[in-house]
């Protein structure tokens, strides 16, 4: 025992840093957070595309014939939905669930950078949120008959969509102390995104005000950029949605660093 | 699983970037508002060495982990580790000590060795060495029938064990364990404190963060006493015990109901919890005391007593004032 323990017991001997580590951490992170999912992704994949789908179908249900219109707003929107609920809802509901059972400390003590904390949690967000956002589209695009047209451009919209959903999440999460106003506050996200973004209808239908106050949150942006990569036509202000989100994204990733990287 | 033999500390099994891996402590002082949770603490424990931190709930042992870890930062003083300011790079803070928490491991979702071996590889450890590692550590502490296991369907001993695994597999150069025993059964517990002799035989400090004085008598080979925030005694278990060399413990298990006797003037300030009756003698009056205390219980103001030398705990209950307050809350 005592050469068995001899020849595997190695202790760093000295810091580790640089891209080659960075990547060994990010993978290794990706598979600590897969696995300690392990039991909710059945579950969270099954709810993903309860609501998207039901999004989709529930909609038509509202009118007796669905103008096309509508159809396509839905559907457009519903992936933005998608892709925030995993990173924005239920990051940081985990993050409320950590510090309530004790782990937050052994998770935050793990020797893993904070970009590699980011980007590994962004990776698997990115991996909860695509599938049913496609699987949405697929089954708008049979109940509907869409004139979907998919461009290139979808991948850095749904890269962009979820990260600054995540970020934003990832942010509240660790910045708030307090696991139940971390819930409060989520709660409070998901009734903006569901109820008063123009995220699922047109901006058009909203007040003046409400408009013009989304213009500065990033939930409309993200619609636009989705659904001009997804639709063909004209699509009016996409460079301006672009800048306004990656201008969220960065600030958002800013305050997800430091929040993560606070020590009171 | 036999006991170690003593070892030397070695160097070899490292590729050290320096040699110098003393872990020091310097004036650290640590406020939340006007409460001063760690003030002025100085302590420094070399590579092989298992170093105890006591002291009772709140003195401020956790705030002291939580800075070197990286959790807090000092409101004043240093902690390095070699050449490494653990307060100005908390990257090199993490990667350089290794912690099992208090409180149980995250560890629901994932099977056993699954979880050990992630714990290694994210602490820097190649795929090869942390499986080797794992399963050394496995048979080591006797888990092997849970190797398989999902984390949400063990006991609290066993979770801990794998906690305990998940920290050492790839140890840091200081490896902090707070309270590493708790739920843990007899026989694995002596398994587990094998484990902690092989962290320090082979170079790595060990900081023992624990309420358990008789274990930590036993285990460490020196201890800080931490009592409001200030270090309040530092040594190995002898020399803190040295003060109380001459004296001896009287212990009498009371009949229930009966009232504190009254003590003899060769016996110092007695401590009653529950029926259990304890105050400190000297050496010399070992023989009155015993008459005493045989008296007592053949009148049936006791039932039984014990005369025996005075422990660890002793120490750490008078360096902790412990004594006074429950004398006082005895005597109300």
């Amino acid at each position: 025992m005592t050469e068995t323990r001899a020849a595997t017991l190695v202790a760093p001997g000295t810091v580790e840093r640089g891209a080659v580590h960075w990547w060994h951490e990010y993978r290794v992170m990706v598979r600590w957070h897969l696995a300690s999912l392990r039991m909710w992704l059945v579950t969270l994949t099954i709810v993903q595309l309860m609501a998207g789908v039901g999004f989709v179908l529930g909609i038509s249900l509202f009118f007796a014939h669905i103008p096309t219109t509508a159809a396509l707003f839905v559907s457009t929107g519903v992936p933005v939905i998608n892709l925030l609920t995993v990173g924005m809802i239920l990051g940081p509901q985990l993050v409320a669930d950590q510090r309530s059972n004790g782990s937050y400390e052994y998770l935050r003590s793990m020797p893993v950078s904070r970009s590699v904390a980011g980007a590994a949690w962004y990776t698997v967000c990115l991996l909860g949120g695509v599938p049913a956002a496609v699987v949405a589209l697929g089954v708008a695009q049979l109940r509907y008959g869409l004139a979907l047209h998919v461009s290139p451009m979808i991948v850095p919209a749904v890269l962009l969509t979820s990260f600054t959903g995540t970020m934003l999440g990832y942010a509240l999460g660790h910045a708030i102390a307090s696991p139940m106003a971390t819930r409060m506050v989520t709660q409070l996200l998901v009734f903006v995104v569901f109820g008063f973004a123009p995220v699922l209808y047109p901006i058009s239908q909203m007040p003046r005000w409400l408009g013009a106050l989304n213009w500065w949150l990033p939930f409309r942006h993200m619609a636009v950029v989705t659904r001009a990569a997804l639709t063909s036509g004209g699509h009016a202000g996409v460079l301006s949605a672009y800048v306004v989100l990656v201008l969220w994204a960065i600030v958002c990733a800013a305050l997800a660093g430091r929040a993560l990287g606070r020590r009171p | 699983m036999t006991d170690l033999p003593p070892q030397p500390v070695p160097t070899a099994p490292f590729q050290a970037a320096t040699d110098d891996w003393t872990f020091r402590v310097e004036e650290l002082t640590k406020r939340f508002g006007a409460v001063v949770a760690n003030d002025t603490i100085a302590l420094r424990v070399e590579p092989g060495e298992v170093y105890g931190l006591l002291g009772p709930n709140g003195a401020g042992k956790s705030t002291l982990v939580k800075q070197t870890i990286g959790l807090l930062k000092p409101t004043s003083g240093r902690i390095t580790l070699g050449p490494f300011d653990l307060v100005a790079d908390p990257d090199a803070a993490r990667q350089l000590c290794s912690y099992l928490p208090q409180v149980p491991m995250p560890i629901e979702s994932f099977h056993v060795t699954e979880a050990i071996e992630l714990a290694g590889r994210i602490r820097g450890g190649s795929a090869k060495d942390v499986s080797a590692r794992a399963a050394s550590l496995i048979d080591a502490l006797d888990l092997g029938e849970w190797r398989n296991a999902l984390g949400q369907g063990l006991s609290g001993g066993v979770r801990r064990l794998v906690g305990f695994c998940m920290a050492i597999v790839r140890p840091g150069r200081v490896v902090i364990l707070d309270e590493p025993t708790n739920d843990v059964d007899p026989l694995r517990r002596r398994l587990l404190w094998e484990e902690v002799r092989a962290l320090g035989a082979h170079g790595c400090a060990v900081l023992l963060v624990t309420h358990n004085v008789l274990e930590a008598e036993k285990s460490v080979d020196r201890l800080a006493v931490i009592h409001k925030g200030r270090l309040v005694a530092e040594g190995t278990p002898s020399s803190m015990k040295a003060a109380d060399r001459s004296q001896l413990r009287l212990q009498l298990m009371l009949t229930p109901g009966m009232p504190t006797p009254e003590l003899p003037r060769w016996a110092g300030p007695p401590v009653r919890v529950g029926n259990n009756l304890v105050a400190t003698i000297a050496e010399t009056d070992a023989a009155t005391a015993i008459a005493w205390a045989a008296e007592q219980t053949s009148v049936g103001v006791a039932e039984e007593y014990a005369l025996a030398a005075m422990t660890l705990e002793d120490a750490y209950i008078r360096l902790t004032s412990h004594m006074s307050n429950d004398e006082d809350d005895e005597g109300d």
